[in-house]
């Protein structure tokens, strides 16, 4: 058998068999889909208690109508999601009420309350006091109360008829319809859009940034123990250099392959929409593309370094040049046409995830592919070529890591 | 038979290797000596197409060196090390395989040789649940399952208690009569003077001593004698004719100037003191080693 396939089944067996692997190869999707969409579904899930509020209404004109609105809401099991306690009493202070209702927080026998008084410009000063400030859900409700609440009473005082606050309320949504072809018409939103690109472009990137370091960290064990001189003793640097490429894009296509099959089941289960997938072949092509070019990368640099230190620091470099795309995507989503999105289409480091992303987003023309993919071709066989040359001495020199200098005078060679 | 011809090699201004020649016969082991950084390691890392040499020709049964020519050499590197979280059968067919190996060959010589070594029950370990001998056995089955026609040896009995360096010592004899080429890169003297027939002294790069081992001791010869004497030892320092003395525990090697004879030394040395044991002896290698070494010192 060709030296270059040894090599490669090895690397791919060798590191299918390890733990680690197993591990990283159903923790990332299960990490990812619970990344992106546990926040939504906590979001969307009422609290299951019913939760104690005061409210301690100085004005004496909001408390009957926000008590009745916030006891309107109901929890899943249609027991009230608020009660209301009043602690205004005419006989104390305004000091030593908010001390007496201070304690009540304190003690637990309310979840906090709510001060409403009018300041000297007779306008209203609202706070909310708590135990915690993170009650965003609870201060929307009043707020949008409160509001509603000043609004018909200003508009009672001036004489105007109060369901002209029904029309603010009926808001006008405008949706975007992805064209496919004319008077066909793509199903899309941008939320889903969105969480389907980004879910991939986090996948292309973990697998990337883990693939990259088990490689780092292989050709380290090789170099420390000097395993590499009886390897280039038994076959050429190249032929190495293409196995290990060649062995760990086996390894993403076998990730790849099981992840899909998870993606599968995630539809069936309707936890995903199928329009998510409808870009797949597409988005694989280029997942792949990206995964081969920044191996590539990996094994060049990663062949320079020889203690676990200098490991680290070099995946991690590699990492944050991996990972800054991201910065871009969300701009780039909002905006798939513009300039610097079209500029980062033609550069390879940023070309895969922007690709997959528009193709999500937009229909591509062929010839956007065809250049794509031609840039991306040629931009590998130039990694792989450099790296080739980085990795034939690189393997062999130990010590200190190479100036820039002597890395340059490595490609002359 | 494997020819080195005006081989350098430079690391920056540094010349690890300057225009070495040598060859090495088959059926015989190749002594490759010298003092830590003389260039034994870069010497043997080209011949084995590790590293490319700036200069020199390297030739094979005549032929220049190529991917062939891989197949059949065996190395031994002096670090040792196997990939630790894999399978000790899984290790050796991988590097059998790199070396041209048939996968149906390579599960019943690797039994084979498992055997040999009393290692078989070792079969189906990781490595890194294995002992430093037993490591270190498995790297020698690594270095010899494919038969090479040169084998490449460097430092192969660090690391090994004296049964083993004598068992592995054995396989290595055995390879010799098959008529295979061995270099041996060594700091054990008394092991390359039982094993080796031919030497290459190297120093900076250099060599400064080549040739059998049977032409380097009778040039080095001289004169060297053992005592045992009753007295004052520094009494040798007056003694014109004494180039050098080493002092054992109870014996002193001395080495003496051609122009006396061993027994008109004893005649002379009687006189102060009184003489228990008194032999002509060999240089030994380590001798030839120590005195080259210091004499290009001081040049």
């Amino acid at each position: 058998m060709n030296k270059t396939l040894l090599v490669a089944k090895w690397e791919f067996i060798e590191k299918v068999k390890s733990k680690a692997f197993v591990i990283s190869l159903f923790l990332t999707p299960l990490l990812i889909i619970l990344f992106s969409v546990a926040p939504t579904l906590l979001m969307q899930s009422e609290e299951s208690e019913t939760t104690v509020i005061g409210i301690l209404d100085f004005t004496k004109e909001y408390y009957e109508q926000l008590s009745s609105d916030l006891e309107s809401h109901k929890l899943k099991n249609n027991t009230p999601a608020y009660l209301v306690r009043n602690l205004f009493s005419d006989e104390l202070k305004k000091d030593s009420l908010i001390i007496k209702s201070d304690i009540l927080v304190l003690d637990k026998k309310i979840d906090g309350y709510l001060i409403l008084e009018k300041s000297s410009s007779d306008s209203l000063i609202t706070n909310y006091r708590s135990k915690s400030v993170g009650n965003f859900k609870l201060i929307s409700i009043l707020e949008n109360s409160i509001n509603n609440i000043y609004l018909k009473q200003t508009l009672a005082s001036r004489n105007i008829d109060v369901s002209v606050l029904n029309l603010f309320n009926n808001k006008i949504n405008i949706n975007s319809v992805k064209i496919k072809q004319a008077g066909e018409e793509g199903e899309s939103e941008f939320l889903t859009t969105f969480f389907s690109s980004m879910i991939f472009i986090l996948f292309l990137m973990m697998m990337i940034i883990y693939s990259g370091q088990m490689l780092v960290r292989s050709l380290l064990e090789e170099k420390s123990n000097r395993l590499i001189e009886i390897l280039v003793s038994s076959c050429s640097a190249n032929e190495l250099l293409l196995g290990k490429i060649l062995g760990l894009s086996f390894l993403g296509l076998a990730q790849i392959l099981v992840w899909v099959l998870i993606g599968v089941a995630a539809v069936g289960s309707a936890l995903v929409s199928y329009s998510s997938f409808e870009n797949l072949p597409i988005i694989l092509f280029y997942f792949l593309l990206g995964y081969l070019f920044y191996t590539s990368l990996f094994v060049g640099i990663g062949s320079i370094v020889s203690t676990e230190q200098e490991a680290q620091q070099i995946t991690s470099y590699l990492s944050i040049i991996l990972v800054l795309p991201i910065i871009f995507l969300l701009s780039a989503m909002q905006n798939p046409e513009s300039t610097i999105v079209n500029v980062l289409t033609y550069v390879p480091f940023t070309l895969p995830s922007i690709m997959i992303m528009k193709s999500n987003l937009m229909e591509i023309p062929l010839l956007e592919h065809l250049i794509a993919i031609t840039i991306m071709f040629i931009s590998t066989a130039i990694i792989v070529f450099l790296s080739g040359k980085i990795f034939r001495i690189g393997i062999l020199s130990y010590g200190k890591m190479p100036t820039l200098k002597e890395l340059k005078s490595w490609l002359k060679e | 038979m494997l020819e080195i011809k005006n081989l350098s090699k430079n690391y920056g201004n540094i010349k690890a290797v300057d225009n070495l020649s040598f060859k090495v016969n088959s059926g015989k082991i190749f002594g490759l000596l010298g003092p830590n950084g003389a260039g034994k390691s870069t010497t043997i890392k080209t011949i084995i197409n590790v590293i490319k040499p700036n200069d020199g020709e390297i030739l094979f049964d005549g032929n220049p060196i190529n991917n062939q020519f891989l197949n059949r050499v065996g190395y031994l590197p002096e670090e040792r090390g196997l990939y630790k979280k894999s399978k000790v059968i899984d290790v050796i067919s991988y590097l059998a395989s790199l070396k041209g190996l048939h996968s149906n060959e390579i599960i019943s010589k690797a039994n084979s040789w498992l055997a040999k070594l009393g290692v078989t029950d070792l079969r189906n370990r990781k490595i890194e649940e294995l002992s430093k001998g037993n490591q270190q056995k498995i790297q020698f089955i690594c270095a010899v399952i494919h038969n090479p026609d040169l084998l490449i040896l460097d430092e192969p009995f660090s690391g090994f208690d004296p049964i083993n360096q004598q068992e592995i010592k054995n396989f290595i004899l055995d390879f010799l009569d098959n008529g295979k080429s061995i270099i041996l890169s060594t700091h054990q003297m008394d092991t390359a003077e039982k094993l080796c027939s031919d030497i290459l002294l190297l120093n900076n790069g250099k060599s400064v001593l080549q040739g059998s081992l049977q032409e380097i001791k009778q040039k080095f010869g001289g004169n060297h004698i053992r005592v045992n004497i009753d007295g004052d030892q520094s009494i040798l320092n007056s003694f014109s004719e004494v180039i050098s003395y080493e002092i054992y525990s109870n014996l002193i090697d001395i080495h003496l100037t051609d122009n006396i004879s061993p027994s008109d030394f004893l005649k002379k040395l009687i006189e102060y003191v009184s003489i228990n044991h008194f032999s002509i002896i060999e240089p030994t290698l380590e001798k030839i080693f120590i005195d080259t070494i210091k004499n290009e010192k001081t040049k």
